[in-house]
């Protein structure tokens, strides 16, 4: 089964904006923590639980307790998106009445925890757990814990419970943000070693200090160590836990608070605030402007794929694009489903697999068993029943869905009804048929028309830029309403991939910046530009905005 | 001759026939298994046992969530430990949560050494304070029995009745008070004794005490009526309005802080339908110190809780209110 990636990053996406919608209405709660897991409970809601949110108490589903309890809003969210209940009722967050109480409570259907006094749910879920495999049933129990609980010593009692009954229908995850409510967890209690000056990432880059997996792994635990915020690794690791038999498994995942909003990521003070309901408009186009970059390793040594895949897999690509062509739709031919086959087991990075073919109906169940996440077909070699058929076989199969359209073309009149399902839309900037062309400029217009029509058409996906795009149209690409960017020589065809996917994250991140702050300027001139401003406190992004906002002549 | 029986013993016999008659029924234990005489129960159903060590948030917190699942844990160790140190455990993870009607899980908190007679152990392990923090925490309902008898009936109650149940034993041999026949219900006081003059409301080992002191009251021509109160939560306050209205006047007897204890809960009730004169015996805000067993008696005159105390009570409320 395929990762069905755009399906929980729609989700994750979609929650986190509830999470702000509930907590600026509500005037307080804990958003930090909740962007923490966003990835895991998406992850868990919309990919591996079991559940029916027409019946929560069904006795065969899967639970999922919120240890760290505070961090509700992040559960009520998935809660909401999944069905159990209206979204409109994330509104009534922490009101009188409401059945969404500060911390997780079974007054909300679908809560399988009463949290709120950290320490306690791993005890509780080892109990659940016991309590399923008396009764021989075969559900899973997730768990998850914070850091900042990890202070707790009952935490530590349960750690040694549970593998001494070898309770492996239980899964841990530890929401390793590294900020609890006074400071970093470093310097309030450290888990792997003290922090010493002020640099978070400090702790992020360094792999020797991390400690707290050996904690757990000494207790008998079957530790998976990941980045938090990917969901393919997320998904690896329950796979692989799941696997597991004869003792529980934590999954230690790395991540950012207030993940997805930069002026929360990293800031202690955003762990328990609410935002100012003028900056919520802002926060949520910027939870609309998540980007991705998609190396295209056709870039690089055509003999040595695999090396390729390592290349960008070590650079933290967010896709390895596979651009298969068959020599009939376009002059060349690279590879086929064969070699995909033989590429996957190397990174659990998505594949996202372009295939410039002909009849791709008649092969594309090739490309979903050779482990293709995402598949994205040309228009120009469909028609309404084709792409419907593709469509049906790519869902069924988890594997997310693209349509590509070259220079020359345009959406045709037949894809309509599917954008609102679409996942990906490639927009092709070079004729395709080989790596290294020139972007056609044309493509800016285009793609900024096709932009606007699809917002109208309830495109809940993201466009794709593929073809000549490099580090100076990037940014123009990413205004264009472009937000996966495919490079090929200008990323895999450089020395050093690692750096220049940064420095192609640098350059998205200054457009972003500058998108948000013109957003900010319509809504509340240069006041509201100098108050967003002023919400990065931590790093040098303040720096950055500063200058933007002057050269935009917002100050 | 007065028959003694050990509270524990009767709890773990109970426990077993009880895991024949109900699957759902499980144990847990933290390293005190011995003493609260539940291994047998481990040993007769290995799947349904579990001894967590020496480690009481977990015990609590564990059975919350084997009780969420529809289990009946029983959950023991010392009292010191257990309402002791997990208040928050137990407030939280087995009182708090409520869905469908049900209000907190069902988790049975049974505990031993409750009270100054613990003995040799000490003032760390002579736990006064377990009636006043259970009272307190919404949902549960909380038991201190006489005798053995009791202790029987109530397990089997507790597997019966929904909903967190604390119940507090003794850690030494106790007369037996009740026959084997007598009815236990919860909210329900049992009359020992019939009296008219005054009423002895008492709980767990104070029980006995009292009756001693109404039978000497009696041969001063005093008439005294003794309640065994043994459901301090819910509390029977038909009873006490009873006892009031026909008696004039309630002397409380507890193993336990006058405060915020038993004989409080009695003084609240009364209060609000017949108020008259209440006095407590009882520990009075201090903490306890070790007696060896055949001294246990003296640890309990130190404090004031001996049938003597009792009659001069009962006669200090004659003599005011006259």
């Amino acid at each position: 089964m395929a990762l069905n990636y755009y399906h929980i990053f729609k989700k994750v996406k979609e929650a986190r904006k509830l999470v702000i919608k509930g907590i600026t209405v509500a005037g307080s709660g804990h958003p930090g923590g909740s962007f923490s897991m966003a990835e895991i409970l998406g992850c868990m809601y919309f990919k591996f639980l079991n559940y029916d949110p027409k019946n929560p108490l069904w006795d065969d589903r899967d639970r999922l307790v919120l240890s760290k309890g505070h961090a509700s809003p992040g559960l009520f969210s998935n809660l909401a998106v999944a069905g159990f209940f209206a979204k409109s009722e994330m509104e009534t967050l922490r009101k009188f009445g409401s059945k969404l109480q500060g911390h997780p409570d079974f007054k909300c259907p679908g809560v399988e925890f009463c949290g709120g006094s950290l320490g306690l749910g791993l005890s509780f879920s080892i109990g659940m757990a016991l309590a399923a495999r008396i009764d021989g049933k075969n559900h899973h129990i997730y768990t998850i814990i914070g850091d900042g609980e990890s202070d707790e010593g009952q935490v530590w009692e349960a750690a040694m419970t549970a593998p001494k009954y070898k309770v492996d229908n239980l899964t841990v995850f530890l929401d390793r943000n590294f900020i609890q409510q006074d400071d970093y967890t470093e310097r309030v209690m450290p888990l792997d070693e003290e922090l010493v000056g002020d640099d978070i990432s400090e702790m992020w880059k360094n792999a020797a200090r991390w400690k707290v997996g050996d904690k757990w792994r000494s207790f008998g635990w079957n530790v998976l160590e990941i980045d938090g915020h990917r969901i393919e690794q997320i998904s690896k690791a329950v796979n692989s836990a799941l696997q597991t038999k004869g003792t529980p498994s934590i999954i230690i995942s790395r991540t950012i608070k207030g993940k997805s909003v930069e002026h929360m990521e990293d800031n202690p003070k955003w762990h328990g605030v609410a935002p100012n309901s003028q900056m919520s408009p802002i926060i949520d186009l910027e939870l609309d402007c998540q980007f991705l970059i998609s190396p295209s390793i056709i870039a690089g040594d055509m003999m040595n794929l695999e090396n390729e895949v390592k290349r960008a897999s070590l650079a933290r690509a967010d896709f390895i694009h596979l651009d298969v062509m068959d020599g009939v739709f376009v002059p060349n031919k690279t590879f086929d489903h064969e070699k995909i086959k033989q590429l996957r087991p190397i990174t659990p990075i998505p594949f996202d697999t372009h295939l410039m073919i002909t009849e791709p109906v008649k092969h594309v169940k090739n490309y979903v068993d050779a482990g293709s996440d995402i598949i994205t077909v040309h228009a120009e070699v469909c028609n309404e029943s084709s792409f419907g058929e593709i469509h049906d076989i790519l869902r069924s199969n988890s594997v997310s869905v693209g349509l590509a359209i070259n220079p020359d073309t345009d959406l045709p009149q037949w894809s309509e009804k599917f954008i609102p399902d679409l996942d990906q839309l490639i927009i092709m900037s070079v004729i395709p048929g080989k790596s290294g062309q020139k972007y056609i400029e044309s493509t800016h217009e285009k793609t900024q028309r096709i932009a606007k029509f699809l917002s109208e058409q309830k495109f809940d996906g993201l466009i794709e830029a593929d073809g000549g795009v490099d580090l100076t149209n990037v940014e123009s690409c990413f205004f264009d309403g472009a937000r996966v960017f495919v490079g090929g020589s200008a990323i895999i065809g450089q020395k050093d991939v690692r750096s220049t996917i940064i420095e192609f994250r640098k350059k998205l991140m200054h457009a972003r910046r500058k998108l948000l702050i013109n957003k900010a300027h319509s809504l509340g001139g240069t006041d509201l530009v100098k108050k967003w401003i002023d919400l990065h406190e931590v790093g040098k992004k303040k720096t950055e905005l500063l200058q933007i906002a002057q050269e935009a002549g917002f100050t | 001759m007065t028959e003694f029986a050990d509270m524990r013993t009767v709890y773990g016999e109970t426990l077993l026939k009880l895991g024949d008659e109900n699957s759902n029924i499980v144990v847990v234990g933290a390293d005190t298994t011995d003493s609260l005489k539940t291994k047998p129960f481990g040993k007769k159903f290995p799947n349904r046992f579990f001894n967590v060590g020496i480690a009481e948030a977990n015990l609590v917190t564990m059975a919350a969530g084997l009780a969420n699942e529809g289990k009946i844990p029983f959950a023991s160790t010392y009292a010191a430990f257990l309402p002791g140190r997990c208040v928050d455990q137990i407030r939280n993870a087995i009182a708090y949560p409520s869905r469908n009607g049900k209000n907190g899980l069902n988790v049975k908190m049974v505990v031993s050494h409750g009270g100054l007679s613990v003995g040799p152990d000490g003032g760390s392990h002579q736990q006064i304070e377990d009636i006043a923090i259970m009272r307190v925490i919404p949902n549960i309902k909380v038991f201190v029995p006489a005798d053995t008898v009791s202790v029987e009936k109530l397990t089997r109650l507790f597997t019966q009745v929904y909903g967190p149940c604390y119940m507090r034993l003794a850690r030494s041999k106790t007369p037996v008070i009740h026959s084997k026949e007598q009815e236990f219900q919860m909210g329900k006081g049992i009359v020992l004794r019939d009296g008219s003059d005054c009423t002895i409301v008492a709980c767990g080992i104070t029980v006995s005490i009292a009756l001693e002191a109404a039978d000497s009251l009696k041969q001063e021509g005093i008439s005294c009526r003794v309640i065994d109160m043994f459901s301090i939560k819910p509390i029977d306050s038909e009873i006490l309005e009873k006892a009031a209205r026909e008696t004039g006047g309630i002397v409380t007897c507890e193993e336990h802080n006058v405060m915020a204890g038993f004989g409080s809960a009695v003084t609240e009730t009364i209060s609000e339908t017949y108020p008259v004169l209440v006095k407590r015996i009882g520990v009075k805000d201090q903490f306890g110190e070790s007696a060896r067993d055949g001294e246990i008696p003296l640890l309990l005159e130190k404090h004031g809780i001996t049938s003597i105390h009792i009659s001069n009570a009962v006669k200090s409320i004659r003599s005011q209110t006259r």
